[in-house]
Formats: structure tokens, sequence, C-alpha cells
């Protein structure tokens, strides 16, 4: 009963770690981001830095490298899933993680111009593997609030959160 | 290998030999002072020429104690004093130039004394300046010798000078990260005044950009040129045609250049100033006195800079800004000064003007910035 | 696309697996947790299982009696977030998914004040932006009211408040007319952030000078410099004068100190000296008699 468990496992490992398309991406058109006119390019260039985050931050939780998160996280965010990787470490944990779909919706933009509040509608799936064996896959469609500020050369996520749907 | 190859070759290297034996025998006298070793190939002063050109060539060996030996009215100052003519007494441009090359032309020649023009110019990181010096050379038995037309830089009297002028520092939030906390903030400035004009060799962007806080600013002007389709055709910075120190409410021009574009092909400019927090002291004041807008030919804005302070200024840079008859920004000019300021002395600047430029030039407006050696204004 | 399609076949299959497999019990999640709270996992069955709660904010695994309640101490899971509880027995693997929600208590703010250096009389010229935090750093997405006040050395105190919204709340205040310093401090509930912010004096509305003979030469001297306030422009602020005269012009930039700009300049008869600060143009006087 167990063997053919793992070896359905263990192809669906493989599939995981090669079939990796791009996410689907839906950015909400913008009225208003409250008190600061939100210009084109920064809207992009906001996006940009935060699908980029995803990746950084499904190769740091599959290697359960910390370091994999400087560059495009910063602040609380980054403490957050550092102590996570460690905890992921220490237990002998691995997990995969696999956005699908974004549903990205820009809802604040901060007068100073020092802070931008993203709110994604986000699908991915999560494969958690111990010792290397591939325990479960769960797909997960989950609301994120995100708040991303501006560094040297980019914008990096400073608040990443799930919230109840 | 053909023929005409081979002998193609054989006439490269013996031309390449012949010019080789050339320079060697009979070499530009400037070629001399650039050479280490040019000393050995001085003519003798058998004319007022060749002892013109070899005191040029040991001026730029910096063979001081040589050069001064071969002057003719060396009893009249000390060869520390002759030194310091050429290198300064205080630290300023000239005692870090290196002679790049000089000329000479003589004036007016009699059997035992003649007039020689000498052009010295000098190379320093802020670019070259001349030195003109008219020399007399007069015959001692078969031999020419320079009589030197020293300039003794003043010395100024021992005194205690009190400068009690502001003088701001900064102190910047720690390394760690503290989003939203307290910080400095930066300085707030302005472009007041902006034109883009054709010249020849490309597109000039000048202008005008004001420190409207209440501290000093570290400044720069980034202008990025835009086609009509919205891409970017060049970006450039003002570099050193911009005082980067502005204490508040000053003013300084700055000047872009773009080499090898028509403004025909610009649609618009993206200025982008920048400043930042700077410590800066309030101290040196300099009065630029007896401004002369001298027109074409020869166009140019003379003047003397007056230090008013205590302090010795090792390099001052002087912009000037010309307006036309409407006030229209023309021309933003500078001119980095070759001697220190001294206290209370005047030294003078003249910066040129295109020609073309000089016939629409109806005001002008000068502003100084100092570098003392050790220290940023 | 056909990495796609197979990447979904598998997800299919390993999610039928546990299904097929999970016969002999079940897990009973709360639906969400308040971050630090105590809460329990209830599972059914006999045997021994790993349960591991896995989320981007916090990662656990234990080992577990099937059957038994698995409790989790105050303070154990902090980390706001969506969770997936996986546990895994020897024959069988549950999968659940529950919430952690920020504690409604705000424990810290993050308060974005800027400028913290600014004229004076400006209309919102200043802005407080606050995040709210629990005390596990977790944003506070619930709706939390935000007081905003002003107060320093003149002027009425301003007071706003604000509600937040996915966690911000935010306010613009107007700069007094007097400069010197002024306290900004954003309050919610217990927790309070304060910002120093700098007033200083608006642009040049007042500029004169005067001049005397100063033995062979000229003294120049501005009155207090001052906007349109009142306030006097700091000790620094560049005047420039200028003198204009037959052939010629001097130009001198002058520092304010104890308010006032002052400096010598050639004497020439008939010279025009004017003087300005910024853009700002003062008085123009001729020497030998005021214009």
């Amino acid at each position: 009963m167990k063997r053919p468990f793992v070896i359905v496992c263990s192809l669906f490992a493989a599939i995981f770690a090669l079939g990796s398309d791009p996410p689907a991406v839906r950015v909400e058109p913008t009225d208003s981001v409250g008190p600061r006119p939100l210009e084109k390019q920064t809207r992009t260039a906001v996006i940009r830095d935060y699908l980029q985050a995803w990746r950084g931050l499904s190769g740091a939780f599959e290697q359960n490298r910390a370091d994999l998160l400087d560059p495009d996280f910063v602040g609380a965010a980054k403490e957050k899933l550092a102590e996570t990787i460690r905890e992921q470490a220490t237990q002998g944990i691995r997990t995969r993680y696999r956005d699908s779909a974004h549903d990205l919706q820009v809802v604040f933009y901060s007068p100073e111009g020092l802070s931008i509040q993203l709110i994604d509608t986000v699908e991915y799936d999560v494969q958690i593997l111990d010792d290397d064996k591939v325990q479960t896959t769960q797909h997960v469609r989950a609301r994120y609030v995100a708040v991303l500020t501006p560094t040297e050369v980019r914008w990096k996520v400073r608040i990443f959160q799930a919230e109840p749907k | 290998m053909s023929r005409i190859g081979r002998l193609l070759a054989i006439v490269i290297t013996a031309a390449t030999v012949a010019l080789i034996v050339v320079g060697t025998i009979w070499p530009v006298p400037s070629a001399v002072a650039m050479a280490g070793s040019g000393a050995t190939l001085l003519r003798p002063s058998s004319s007022p020429q060749a002892a013109v050109e070899n005191l040029a060539a040991e001026i730029g060996q910096q063979a001081w104690e040589k050069a001064y030996s071969s002057l003719a009215n060396k009893s009249e100052f000390t060869e520390l004093e002759f030194a310091r003519d050429l290198t300064g007494t205080y630290p300023s441009l000239r005692t870090y130039a290196t002679l790049d090359s000089f000329d000479l032309r003589p004036l007016h020649a009699s059997a035992d004394e003649a007039q020689v023009q000498l052009k010295l110019r000098w190379s320093t990181v802020v670019g070259a300046f001349l030195d003109t010096r008219t020399l007399r050379v007069v015959r001692t038995g078969d031999r020419w010798g320079v009589l030197w037309p020293i300039v003794k830089e003043p010395r100024v009297p021992p005194q205690v000078i009190p400068v009690n002028y502001l003088r701001w520092d900064v102190i910047y939030r720690g390394p760690e990260d503290d989003w939203g906390s307290q910080d400095v903030e930066a300085p707030h400035v302005r472009i007041v005044d902006m034109h883009p004009v054709d010249r020849s060799a490309g597109v000039v962007i000048m202008g005008e950009l004001l420190n409207e806080d209440v501290v000093p600013a570290f400044v720069t002007v980034k202008a990025t040129l835009l086609a009509k389709n919205g891409s970017a055709i060049a970006t450039e910075d003002s570099f050193d045609k911009i005082s980067h120190i502005l204490l508040p409410k000053q003013v300084t021009p700055f000047l872009i250049r773009f080499q090898n574009v028509a403004l025909s092909e610009v649609d618009s400019v993206h200025m982008e100033p920048s400043a930042s927090l700077i410590a800066a002291s309030a101290d040196p004041v300099i009065e630029i006195e007896d401004q002369h807008f001298n027109p074409a030919p020869g166009a140019a804005l003379s003047g003397k800079l007056v230090n008013q302070s205590g302090q010795v200024v090792s390099v001052a840079h002087v912009l000037g800004t010309f307006y036309d008859k409407s006030g229209q920004l023309v021309w933003v000019a500078d001119q980095y000064v070759d001697r220190a300021l001294l206290p209370q002395t005047p030294v003078s600047f003249a910066m040129s003007i295109p020609a073309d430029i000089a016939s629409k030039v109806s005001s002008e407006r000068a502003i100084t910035t100092a570098y003392s050696s050790g220290r940023f204004q | 696309m056909r990495s796609r399609f197979t990447f979904l076949l598998g997800a299919l299959v390993i999610t039928a697996m546990p299904l097929a497999l999970a016969q002999t019990g079940s897990l009973h999640l709360p639906g969400t947790v308040e971050a630090g709270s105590a809460f329990s996992i209830q599972s059914t069955g006999n045997g021994n299982a790993v349960l591991y709660i896995v989320g981007l904010g916090q990662v656990v695994k234990r080992k577990v009696q099937l059957g038994q309640t698995v409790s989790f101490a105050p303070g154990d899971l902090r980390s706001a977030g969506h969770y997936l509880a996986v546990l895994v027995g020897d024959s069988s693997t549950e999968n659940g998914a529950f919430d952690v929600t920020a504690a409604h208590q705000p424990g810290a703010l993050s308060f974005l004040a800027k400028p913290s250096r600014l004229a004076v009389d400006l209309h919102d010229g200043i802005s407080g932006v606050v995040y709210v935090f629990d005390a596990f750093q977790n944003l506070v997405l619930a709706t939390t009211q935000v007081s905003f006040q002003l107060s320093g050395v003149a002027g009425a105190t301003q007071t706003r408040t604000a509600l937040t919204h996915n966690g911000v709340a935010w306010t613009k205040m107007d700069s007094a007319a007097k400069e010197g310093s002024v306290q900004f401090v954003a309050r919610v509930g217990d927790a309070a952030s304060t910002r120093v912010m700098q007033l200083v004096p608006g642009n040049p509305c007042h500029l004169r000078m005067s001049a005397r003979p100063s033995g062979q030469r000229l003294a120049v001297e501005t009155e207090p410099v001052r906007d349109c306030n009142g306030n006097a422009l700091p000790d620094g602020t560049i005047v420039t004068f200028t003198e204009r005269y037959k052939g010629g012009e001097s130009t001198v930039d002058v520092p304010l100190k104890r308010g006032v700009a002052r400096t010598d300049m050639p004497a020439y008869g008939g010279a025009k000296i004017s003087v300005a600060t910024g853009v700002f143009v003062g008085n123009e006087i001729r020497w030998g008699g005021e214009r």
C-alpha cells in the first residue's frame, strides 16, 4: 500500500520541480490609491518586484537558505520568513511553494512615497518534505497583504501576511 | 609574402628608425620637457630662444636648482622664491600641476638683449591652465641668460583672525533597519531656470538651481534628452560646471553638454536635480571685485577674488552666468584659479565666452566655490 | 502547456490518495486562531502520527498520538497567516488549513511622519502614515482608530482621527506660522509613537540694507531678514550684495550672522548696490542717496 504512494509522490515531486510555468498575473485597475498618485512606472516596478519576491521566497524555502530572501525582503517580513526557514531546517523539513496565479490590487501609496500596499489573491501549491520525503501537496488560495518600501535600486517586501478570507 | 609587401615592410622599418634618430638628435623642446632625461638633451644657451627653451625644459622637469642657476637675475631672489613662483607658496592648483607643454615666441631681439614670450601649459585634475611670461634675455659673454620676472606671492603677516561663521554638521540615523523612525530630511532644491541651446558640437542645457532650504546641500543635476517617441537619447550630468555645495538660499548655474546630438532630435528634456545633506561651513566668504565683461574679440569676464576670511583657500572655482537683455540665460562659463587665495589678497581671474554668445550678453552674475587644503569649503 | 497538464494530473492523483487512505480518522481544526493564544487540534483514530503546522510565518512539527488532543500553549503560534495542518500517520495522511489572525490589542506602530523639516504656514505640509502591529509584529487588519496630534511651541494643537484600512491609516496636517520644533504623535490605544519636526522660516519677505563709509570702502548691512510671518531667516542663509559702477561690478555672497548680513565693498561714487537672497530681491541704493 505504501509503495505505490511513495512512487506517485516521487513522480509528483519531479513534476512539481520541473513543471513551473510562470504564474498568471492579473492586476486590477487602480483609480485611487490614497493620498499620492501612482505613476505607471512605479506601479509596474512594484508589481515586478513583488512577483520576483515570490520567486525568491520559493527558492529560499525549498533550499532552506534564508540568504536568498535578501534581494527581495526587508525588515519584519524578512525576519519572519528567515525564522521560519531556520525552524524548517532545525526540524528537517523543506517546503516547495509554487505560485500559479496572482490577482493583484494596489490599495495604498503613502503620501511621502515610502510605502505601497498590495492585496494579492494568490493561488499556489505547497509541498511539504520531511527528510526529503514528500508528505503532502496542497493547493491554496489565499489573500495576502504586502507592503513594499523603496530601497536603493528596487522595491522590497517589508510586510507580508495572509489574511482570513 | 609578395615582393611589394616585403618592400613596404622594409620602407616602414627604415622610416621608423629614421624618425627615432631625428627625434633623439633634434627633439622638440616641449617633448624634452616631458622626457625625464631631457636635461642631457639640452642645447647650449647660445641664443635667446635656446636659453628660454632650456629654462622651460628644466621647469618641466622641476629641476629648480638647474633652472635657477641658469637665470641672469638670480641675485634678486632665492631659489625657493623662484620655485614658489611656479608652484605656489600655499597648496593650490599649481602645487599639483605638471607642465604639459610650452611655446615661445620671440618678440624683439638685438645683439645683447632679446624679449621672448613663454607660454607654459600646465595640466591639472580640473583641466589645463596657461601661465604666460614675457622674458628678457641678456647676453653674458657667449651665453644668454633669462631675467626671470619673479612674481612673489604676498605673505600674510602673523595674526589671529577670529572667524565665527556658522558651520553645519549632520548626524544621520544609524545603519540598523528602523523603518519609519526619525531621520534628517534631504535639502529641498529647485531648478529656477532652464534653457537648452544648439551648439555646433551638440546640445547644451543651461540653468540655475536654488537651495530653498535652511541647510547646506550637495547638489547635482542630471538631464535626459527624450525623443518624440519618448525614448531616451542620452543622459548626462553637470559634472564640474556647477557649484556642488549650495548654502541656504544660494543659487548656482549649471551647464550640461551632450555631444553629437542635435536639438531638432529632442522632444523634451527630463531634469533630475538631486540634493543630499552635507556638513559645511559658511566660511570662507569670497568677494568678487571689479568684474568686467570684455566684449569680443577675446570676450571674457574678468575680475578679482578677495578672500574676506582668515583661512587660506587652496582652489577657487568661479562660475559665471550670462543673461541677455530680456534676462534670459544665454551662457554659463567657469574658471579655476591656479593660485591660493590668501586673506584680503586679490587674485585675478578671467573666463572666456564664445564670441557669438558674447554679443548677446547684457548682464552677468558670478559665484565662487572654495576648496581648502584638508577640508571641503 | 504540457507540463501544466501533467502537473494537474499529478495534483489530482496526489489529492485523491489521502482520501483513499484516510480511513481511520479526521482532523478537527479551529477556523481561526488569534496570534499568541492557546488552541488545540483534535484527531481521531489510534496509533502514532506526525503533525505538521506549516505556514510562511512559522513551522511546527510534533509527534502525536492519534485520538488525543494536541494542545498549543499561548505564544506557540505567533505569526499571523494561512497555515496548513498535515497529520501523517503510519497508513494515512490528513490535511486541513486554518488562519492565524493578528491580536486585537495593538502593540506597536510604524509611524512614517514626513518631512522632518519644513517651512512654516504650509497647508497639508505634514503627512503621517501609521501601520498598526500587534505585539508579535503582525499587521492588525481589523479596523482600528488612530489619533494624530500635532503640538508645539506655537499655534493651536491640531488633532485628527483616522480609521485603518488593511492595517494602515494616514492624515495630513498644516504647519504652524511660527518656527520651532513640533511634536507629531500617533496613538492607538496604549501604543504611541512620537516624531519631532522642525518648522523653519519660509521664503524671505523683507530684505532691506543700508550702506555707510568704512575707511576707503563701503560697509553694507541688512536689517534682520524675515519671512512673511515675521520669522527671522536662520544664520548661514546666503545674502548676495551686488555693486554696479561705471564699467564694473562687485559681488559678494555673505551668510547671515546673528540675523544680519554685512560686508565691505569698494566705494565708487554713483554706484548702485542691490541685495538679494535666493530669488527674492531686496532694496537698491545708490551710493550718495537711497532710492
